[in-house]
């Protein structure tokens, strides 16, 4: 059989998970007309300077028509030197506007790219927390480091060029019918080889090529893993099987290489062939006309050339294309996150104190599977409320109530006599924050990690919160004081100094109800013991419902609710719920011995 | 080499004393696909070079009235088609090849590395070279490797071109010959230049991705507790400057593209002027002018592939440096231990476990806890337990398995023998069953090891969330460093990885910290009743694993300083009591005092 047929695995297919929209049709095209609306002037500028550039090109063949023309008919005094000083003339003028045509070129795709990537980190942070929380930031990750890659080529060249390549060509075909009418026609015999390939190719080669470049990223992708892994992989002895890995992606990969290689070895000749049957046809054609008298030598010589001229803009349609189709597939992901309704809150909803309140709460993440089945909580402003109970019992997803990141299928959760649920985000967290184990680092200065929680804070008062939580210390020995630039690529820092950065942010932003998810559990038990004092210093006064997995947080708490499957199942103070004897007490009994 | 055959069987002893040298030995390694491409080339730029000539018999025909000579253009102009054609379609195929087995081939030997490097790759700087060579260097060497031989096939041909042209019309020719010359000084010092700038542009490009991806990767932070506009300002600011300086890039290229207009231009002119005015001298005839002009256009095209090159060349030189020296890296131990072959016979894993620096000693067959005041100093002895620690003990002296020293057996067997389970285990994606695919002893099946680690809840979690795989849990993907699941579910899944290598001594450090109280004791039992008449070592500071040990021990400042089952010595040891109950002094002191 001649020809490869498509590999049997897709690598785009497993790419990521998508948890997040992927825009429709509808609003892709309603995406794209906005960006060409914003642009338009400079789409006018691009094509005009372009116009005038192909123009200025043409010259030169027509000027060399009509000295063979005179040559031919043997003219004996042929005013070269105007022909020469007309050349210089449109040359000059070329040049100049092919370097215009290049540089608007880039500055309007660089300029949509720039928009393209703002306005999704801008739909991005504007995410309702719920809808984070639920999707995880993996595929909004992908799509802001693999998309926008893919996409940067097709706006900075695909885009302007292919403007250009359609003018050119558009002129090109223009200026060949000027020249000479009947010469046009022989350009038709080659557009249905032309079309016959194009759509054979064009049904094929987006996704092949998205397949082939999801290949290609696997194969570092298995490194990358390897290598993050390199203990772990030492310690299991499992290089053999990474290498095995490696290689059957390097097979999955150059599969696909393999494949879109057999796509090009049908278009390649198809457009070489095309290009020889304008050139071949235009000069036997013509030749013929000539032979005829129906158009003259120089007519043919201008054409000729033209029709040569042509094979640029055409390859230049073809390639970019290409580009233009894959890179639809990523619009369609960025895009996506606009049809995600924003957080929609309620205004004019606002707490009237701080008694935050959960009645008959029933939650769950999937239709028709509870995690909370009926949960009743009532705690008073400046309460210590400690949650315990085994993995998977509903903690965490009480605590997400609690913090009005989720709204209850049935009862409701309050704060100070509003629905949580229905205030916006915004104005939720001056009141409530959730702390969980994710103590993010951002690249950045120390200065920006803290100012993010209160931007209009000054250096003082930064300092003061640092120190709130105990990190001055470490803090002041750093060379560039707050200007250190932390973060993956900065200055190292440890999981407790990360810990002591996300709690000094919560100093600065100052809300008077904090929901604390294990937010130690990842440090080692001395360095959070160290943390869990300096936090106890920051929350006094405060209503604090935790998440505990150690048992000592809890003792310390003025109620302990037991909670087990999706329900609490004890609750009272730590003594109460030693002296009922239930399975608080037992736990207690082998903790402290 | 075709590429269906990939991935090579063997790829090779890579040459890597240097960059150049490493390019070298790949374009060596691929001679024949070389040669084809030559070949192709040379059939592809030869044909479209001699197109104008078939233009010019054919004006030359009409000029001179002869159909027969017309038809005559005609077939070479088919000819020449069809040579430039399957010239170009194979070209292309052959270059490709080499590409894709070039850049195949330096990823397998990254692969076979990086295998082999294991724990050395924590140290930073190497593994982010090694990413940075498999991300980005690997294109760059592959298409300079790959350059090369469509740079000879240009070269070759435009040097024929010339010579045809001078031996054809010498004044003509020698005109062009010397034109392209010119253009050629003048473009390719321009070519550093915009490289330099579209390396600049690279470096922000990658700075502003970097901030997005941290944006992203931070936004729950951010949604929780504000600063949105203070990150999506930075954003802007960077994704600006990436505009900015993509457009000074292009400013370069605008003016290099009105370079390679303007000569060239120039260059027709000259022809024109020249050529006209030796036809009108009857020295030229006019389908030769239009040969001459077309061959003037025809050789910017093989000017191209020479900047190609230059610019292939300039770019990959860093990075073949880069995949140079990370193929060079060895493992951090291997110095040290190939210094003492011979013993890995007598290695007993059956026997105790002992480490002279700090005097801790786990018994054969019994479950000891070691509790340590410093966390990192725990980190340092469970690193030291396993043998071939990247850090060696201070003065020497070598941890000991069954009396004999686990560093003079070769790392493969000490592994075997000893499993060090750090505090941040990394799962690899995949699925479930996939991830507890590991060399093992095959007597702990992947349920029971589940069951004891009480990976219950991940089970259901995984099978829940994901419709299509039937409920089979075990068969649900993993996200990359098990992202999706909370940090007590990874913990808990890859103890159970531990316990289904089964290996002769287990040591894990800090296994449970982030597990619940209820869950972590019942893992504990069941961790016991798993490793029955196995030697494990858990280094942890919670009761409740500390109680079901067979053994205690209390390191402090390096030296064990006190031993005994847990309550004993929570009894008897102040210090003991202090660091399990997670009391500081002032709080023990006040809470006596308060008494």
């Amino acid at each position: 059989m001649i020809g490869v047929a498509p590999p049997a695995y897709d690598p785009a297919a497993s790419e990521s998970v998508t948890t997040l929209p992927v825009g429709t049709p509808a609003t892709v095209r309603a995406y794209v007309r906005l960006l060409f609306r914003r642009h338009r002037r400079a789409f006018v500028l691009l094509v005009t300077v372009n116009a005038i550039a192909v123009t200025a090109s043409m010259v030169g063949p027509y000027l060399l028509g009509t000295v063979v023309e005179d040559l031919a008919a043997g003219v004996e005094d042929i005013p070269l030197e105007r022909t020469v000083a007309l050349f210089a003339v449109a040359l000059l003028v070329q040049t100049v506007f092919i370097r215009m045509v290049r540089l608007r070129g880039a500055m309007l795709g660089e300029e949509m790219l720039a928009d393209l990537r703002e306005d999704f980190l801008v739909r991005s942070v504007g995410l309702p927390p719920g809808v984070l929380e639920r999707a995880g930031t993996g595929d909004l990750l992908s799509r802001i480091t693999t998309d926008i890659d893919r996409l940067a080529n097709a706006m900075r060249e695909a885009v302007p060029q292919l403007a250009i390549g359609v003018v050119w060509a558009a002129l090109l075909l223009g200026a060949l019918t000027v020249t000479a009418p009947p010469l046009a026609l022989a350009v038709l015999i080659a557009l249905p080889v032309l079309i016959t390939g194009c759509r054979w190719y064009y049904r094929r080669a987006p996704a092949a090529y998205r397949s082939e470049a999801a290949g290609y990223a696997a194969v570092a992708g298995a490194l990358a893993e390897t290598v993050d892994a390199g203990r772990t992989v030492e310690a299991h002895r499992l290089g053999a099987r990474r290498i095995g890995l490696s290689e059957q992606r390097i097979a999955e990969w150059t599969a696909w290489e393999r494949y879109t290689l057999w796509l090009r070895t049908i278009i390649f000749p198809t457009l070489n062939l095309s290009n020889v049957l304008v050139l071949g046809s235009v000069l036997m054609l013509g030749g013929v006309f000539v032979l005829e008298g129906w158009i003259s030598v120089g007519q043919l010589t201008t054409g000729a050339l033209f029709s040569q001229m042509l094979f640029e803009p055409v390859s230049l349609i073809l390639r970019w294309y290409d580009e233009l189709q894959v890179a639809q597939v990523s619009l369609a992901r960025l895009v996506g996150v606009r049809e995600i309704e924003p957080d929609s809150g309620d205004g004019a909803l606002s707490p009237d104190g701080r008694r935050m309140q959960a009645d008959e709460v029933r939650f769950g993440y999937h239709e028709g599977a509870d995690v909370l089945h009926g949960v009743t909580l009532d705690v008073p402003p400046g309460t210590r409320v400690a949650l315990v109970g085994p993995s998977g019992a509903g903690k965490s997803t009480l605590g997400r109530l609690l913090a009005g990141i989720y709204g209850p299928r049935e009862g409701e959760v309050t704060l100070g006599g509003a629905e949580l649920s229905r205030m916006p985000a915004e104005r939720v967290r001056r009141h409530v924050a959730l702390v969980n184990q994710e103590h993010h680092v951002f690249v950045g200065s120390l200065r920006e990690n803290l100012l993010l929680a209160r931007t209009d804070a000054d250096d003082s008062e930064l300092r003061a919160a640092l120190g709130a939580v105990g990190a001055d210390d470490w803090a002041d020995g750093l060379t560039d004081g707050l200007d250190t630039e932390v973060g993956s690529g900065g200055v190292a820092v440890t999981p407790a100094q990360a810990q002591q950065i996300a709690l000094a942010r919560l100093v600065l932003a100052d809300p008077h109800t904090l929901v604390l998810d294990e937010a130690t559990s990842l440090l080692d038990p001395r360095a959070a013991r160290h943390l869990e004092r300096s936090l106890a210093q920051v929350l006094e006064g405060r209503t604090v419902v935790a998440i505990a997995h150690r048992l000592h947080t809890a003792h310390d708490a003025d109620v302990i609710a037991v909670v087990e499957q999706g329900t609490i199942s004890e609750l009272g103070s730590h003594d109460t719920l030693v002296a009922a004897d239930g399975a608080y007490a037992a736990l207690w009994r082998s903790w402290h011995g | 080499m075709h590429i269906r055959h990939l991935p090579y069987p063997d790829p090779g002893t890579p040459d890597v004393r240097s960059g150049h040298h490493f390019l070298l030995w790949l374009g060596r390694q691929q001679l024949g696909g070389q040669a084809k491409s030559l070949a192709w080339g040379t059939l592809h730029l030869l044909s479209v070079a001699a197109l104008p000539l078939a233009v010019g018999l054919a004006v030359q025909a009409v000029v001179d009235r002869s159909g027969e000579r017309l038809a005559l253009a005609g077939a070479l102009m088919a000819l020449l088609g069809a040579g430039a054609t399957v010239g170009d379609t194979m070209l292309h195929r052959t270059a490709i090849t080499n590409w894709v087995t070039a850049a195949a081939r330096v990823q397998q030997l990254l692969a076979r590395r990086t295998a082999s490097l294991g724990a050395t790759l924590t140290q930073r700087v190497a593994a982010g070279e090694v990413v940075a060579v498999s991300t980005g260097d690997i294109e760059k060497v592959g298409w300079c490797v790959e350059s090369a031989s469509r740079f000879s096939a240009a070269l070759l041909v435009s040097l024929s071109v010339c010579a045809g042209l001078i031996a054809y019309e010498p004044e003509l020719g020698g005109l062009v010959a010397a034109g392209l010359l010119v253009l050629t000084l003048v473009i390719l010092p321009m070519l550093p230049r915009a490289t330099r700038r579209a390396d600049l542009q690279r470096e922000k490009a990658g700075r502003a991705t970097e901030l997005a991806a941290d944006t992203v990767a931070g936004l729950r932070v951010l949604r929780g507790i504000g600063g949105e506009q203070l990150f999506l300002e930075r954003y802007r600011k960077a994704s600006q400057e990436v505009r900015g300086s993509a457009v000074r890039t292009a400013r370069m290229w605008a003016l290099i593209e009105a370079v390679q207009v303007a000569l060239p231009g120039l260059l027709l002119i000259a022809v024109i002027w020249q050529g006209t005015r030796m036809t009108t001298d009857g020295r030229l005839a006019v389908g030769e002018l239009v040969t001459v002009y077309g061959a003037v256009t025809f050789l910017l095209f093989p000017l191209r592939m020479f900047q190609e090159f230059a610019m292939a060349y300039s770019f990959s030189r860093p990075s073949a440096t880069r995949a140079a020296r990370v193929l060079a890296l060895h493992h951090a131990t291997e110095a040290r231990t190939a210094a003492a072959p011979g013993t890995a016979a007598a290695l007993r894993p059956e026997g105790d476990l002992y480490d002279p620096a700090s005097g801790v000693l786990a018994a054969a067959g019994q479950l000891t806890a070691v509790v340590c005041g410093d966390a990192d100093a725990a980190g340092v002895l469970a690193d030291r337990l396993g043998g071939h620690a990247l850090a060696p003990s201070p003065d020497g002296e070598e941890v000991l398995l069954g009396g004999v020293a686990l560093d003079d057996a070769p790392l493969d067997v000490a592994r075997t023998a000893v499993l060090v389970q750090d505090k941040d285990p990394v799962l690899l994606s995949g699925t479930l069953e996939e991830l507890m695919d590991v060399p093992s002893s095959g007597e702990v099946a992947v349920r029971d090891a589940l069951e004891a680690a009480q990976c219950g809840d991940v089970l259901a979690a995984l099978a829940q969330g994901s419709p299509g795989t039937d409920a089979d849990p075990l068969r649900v993907r993993i996200t990359e460093r098990g992202r999706s699941l909370s940090g007590g579910q990874r913990q808990r899944l890859a103890l159970a990885r531990s316990l289904v290598t089964d290996p002769a001594v287990l040591v894990l450090d800090e296994p449970t910290s982030a597990v619940d109280s209820h869950t972590e004791s019942r893992i504990a039992t069941a961790l016991h009743r798993i490793r029955a008449g196995r030697t494990t070592v858990v280094l942890t500071s919670s009761p409740l694993v500390l109680d079901c040990a067979d053994q205690v021990l209390l390191v402090q400042d390096g030296r064990v300083t006190a031993s005994g089952p847990h309550r004993k010595l929570l009894h008897t040891d102040a210090d003991y009591r202090a660091v399990v109950t997670r009391q500081t002094d002032e709080e023990l002191t006040e809470r006596t005092g308060s008494a």
